[in-house]
């Protein structure tokens, strides 16, 4: 508390040497304009939603949900955007694994680069022609990253990567992190039926950080693709405080 | 109703510097082809010797025609004034017609038009409006410098006005003076068939052009469908970097001549020009039209990041030879970034191109 004081003079020196616009605090920035996805990832990034035009991380170790929650914004975003693109660099994504999230009935594309630099040049050409919605699953290549960041600022594209552990270089270009948890499985009558997971913000370039969630997730009835599966917040951390809000 | 618009001849109006002083177009050894308003007071006229003007008017300032030149110019007033009215015709004389028929705000048309042809001529046009390109031109030529003159008439216009204004040749005056037809009112009132018998053709058509009937149609101007944008590198450039930077001028001036037209372009051509070795090229045809300069950099920039010329580069073209009309079509009002569709679709297609057409899949979903 003491350092206060002469933390703000340091300020002030600075703002009078250089000009007021030397040096401004994380919080006085305006944030980039929010895409509210209806997730509970909304209330994590601390604006509301995911940043357009910067590109936002879902990390975590193996089964986590991060990959369902990943479906989940690009059921969204189906409704919401012109052209979402799913950039499927490891080959995994099914699109059928979609329909429990209710997308949009329409064509989604589906880009799958035969060569990991096609992936960075694929993401950056439609970053910067304005692609509404990109889901990366998986790296693009460090040299792509510049290009890929500032198609997405002009253009406002919001651009979602979904690894395991992402490199130094991807984590760097990423302006919001979320890390997920595995915390437990949920059963019913002794059959699968969700899991818990902790998603933490782990980094965040357009907010100060708010904290974690413990989410539920639902699968759909075993047997029933178009069954509907559910994300829901079953708890909030706070970062300050550390205590438990009420369940949801 | 058609306006008419009139600014110098372009041959004069390629040299706006010497407005306000005799200029005399014209090659040595033959005919005048343009002389401004101070050089006509002094009594040079287009179509005399050369030798002759400079007997009238040994002050003037001779100039050689520049035929490219004012083709050019002639080029950059019709796509200036092409998106304001369905037929627009420009003539080397400084003459530009604009048929308004079915132009919603006539008036706001003719602001435009006068405002670019300011610009284009670097003076204030005169105007004419009236039912036809003949009467237009005439009233044009009897309006102040920025105004307009419009004619409701144009019997009661045309009547008293010389019959001179027929351009006939020479011979023909002087049968239409013996005839005593000295004004339009008195080619009006004679018949059609009687002058025809006596200066032919002509004869008929300056009757009903005397009568206001405008026999005359306007040739519409189209824009070439073709275009290009050029640099040349003194010293000759190896960079990589410089080459993009360039490349997306180009396509930016493109993009934006392409806008003026209402063009896209169907296919793209980039020529290198090297300096120890024959010259390089890229060509594509594309299946949706590129318009902006984002889709048009999209894949000349693509092409210029893995080229690998033989030498360094001392010309590079970007040249768009097959344009078609790029249709604008109707956005989905909540659809974010629908606006952007064509620029992420071209994106796609190139991506196809690049990587086969397995790299980009559509799949249904819901």
């Amino acid at each position: 508390m003491q350092a206060q004081p002469q933390l703000d003079h340091a300020i002030e020196a600075i703002r009078v040497r250089f000009g007021s616009q030397a040096l401004t605090r994380a919080a006085e920035l305006p944030p980039p304009p929010a895409w509210r996805s209806g997730t509970p990832l909304d209330q994590l990034t601390g604006i509301g939603g995911l940043p357009h035009g910067r590109l936002s991380l879902l990390v975590g170790n193996g089964t986590c949900g991060k990959l369902t929650l990943a479906l989940s914004l690009l059921a969204g975003a189906t409704h919401e955007f012109a052209h979402p693109v799913v950039i499927d660099v490891s080959y995994g994504f099914d699109p059928q694994s979609l329909l429990p999230f209710q997308p949009a009935s329409g064509p989604l594309t589906v880009v799958r680069p035969p060569v990991v630099d096609a992936a960075g040049e694929a993401a950056s050409a439609l970053a910067r022609a304005g692609a509404g919605f990109i889901l990366l699953m998986g790296e693009v290549p460090e040299p792509w990253l510049g290009p890929l960041e500032s198609g997405a600022s002009r253009s406002g594209t919001v651009v979602v990567g979904v690894v395991d552990a992402p490199s130094r270089a991807f984590a760097h270009a990423s302006s919001l992190s979320l890390a997920f948890a595995r915390a437990g499985w949920i059963w019913e009558r002794e059959q699968l039926i969700g899991m818990r997971t902790i998603a933490r913000c782990s980094k965040n370039r357009v907010a100060p950080p708010v904290g974690e969630s413990e989410l539920e997730i639902f699968y759909p009835p075993p047997g029933c693709a178009r069954g509907r599966a559910r994300v829901r917040v079953r708890a909030e951390v706070a970062v300050g405080e550390r205590a438990w809000s009420a369940v949801v | 109703m058609v306006c008419c618009g009139l600014t110098p001849h372009l041959e004069l109006a390629r040299r706006p510097d010497l407005y306000g002083t005799p200029v005399v177009v014209g090659r040595w050894d033959d005919h005048v082809i343009a002389a401004s308003d101070e050089a006509v007071a002094m009594g040079v006229t287009p179509g005399m010797p050369l030798r002759q003007a400079e007997h009238l008017c040994p002050l003037a300032t001779f100039l050689m025609p520049d035929p490219e030149t004012s083709l050019r110019l002639r080029e950059l007033i019709a796509a200036a004034l092409y998106d304001l009215a369905p037929v627009v015709e420009v003539r080397q004389e400084g003459v530009a017609w604009l048929d308004l028929d079915g132009v919603t705000s006539v008036q706001q048309a003719i602001r435009e038009a006068r405002r670019r042809l300011r610009a284009a001529a670097h003076t204030e046009p005169r105007l004419g409006l009236a039912g036809g390109p003949f009467t237009s031109r005439l009233a044009a030529a009897r309006a102040r410098p920025g105004r307009l003159l419009r004619v409701e008439d144009p019997r009661s216009f045309l009547d008293p006005l010389p019959s001179r204004e027929l351009a006939f040749d020479a011979d023909q005056m002087e049968r239409l003076d013996l005839l005593g037809l000295r004004t339009l009112g008195a080619v009006a009132a004679i018949g059609p068939r009687e002058l025809e018998s006596q200066l032919g053709r002509e004869g008929r058509r300056a009757v009903l052009l005397a009568r206001g009937l405008e026999p005359d149609r306007l040739e519409p101007w189209r824009p070439p469908m073709f275009t290009s944008s050029h640099r040349q590198f003194e010293p000759p450039v190896e960079d990589r970097e410089a080459l993009l930077f360039v490349a997306r001028a180009l396509c930016g001036d493109l993009a934006e001549e392409l806008g003026l037209r209402g063009a896209g372009a169907k296919e793209v051509r980039v020529r290198l020009h090297l300096e120890d070795a024959e010259e390089e090229l890229r060509d594509s045809v594309v299946r949706h039209p590129l318009g902006s300069a984002a889709e048009l950099f999209g894949l000349v920039g693509s092409w210029i990041k893995e080229w690998q010329p033989a030498s360094p580069i001392t010309e590079m073209w970007v040249e768009l030879p097959v344009l078609e009309a790029s249709g604008r079509r109707q956005l989905r009002l909540w659809a974010g970034g629908d606006g952007t569709s064509e620029e992420v679709v071209a994106a796609l297609e190139r991506l196809q191109e690049r990587f086969g057409e397995g790299a980009v899949t559509q799949v249904k979903v819901g």
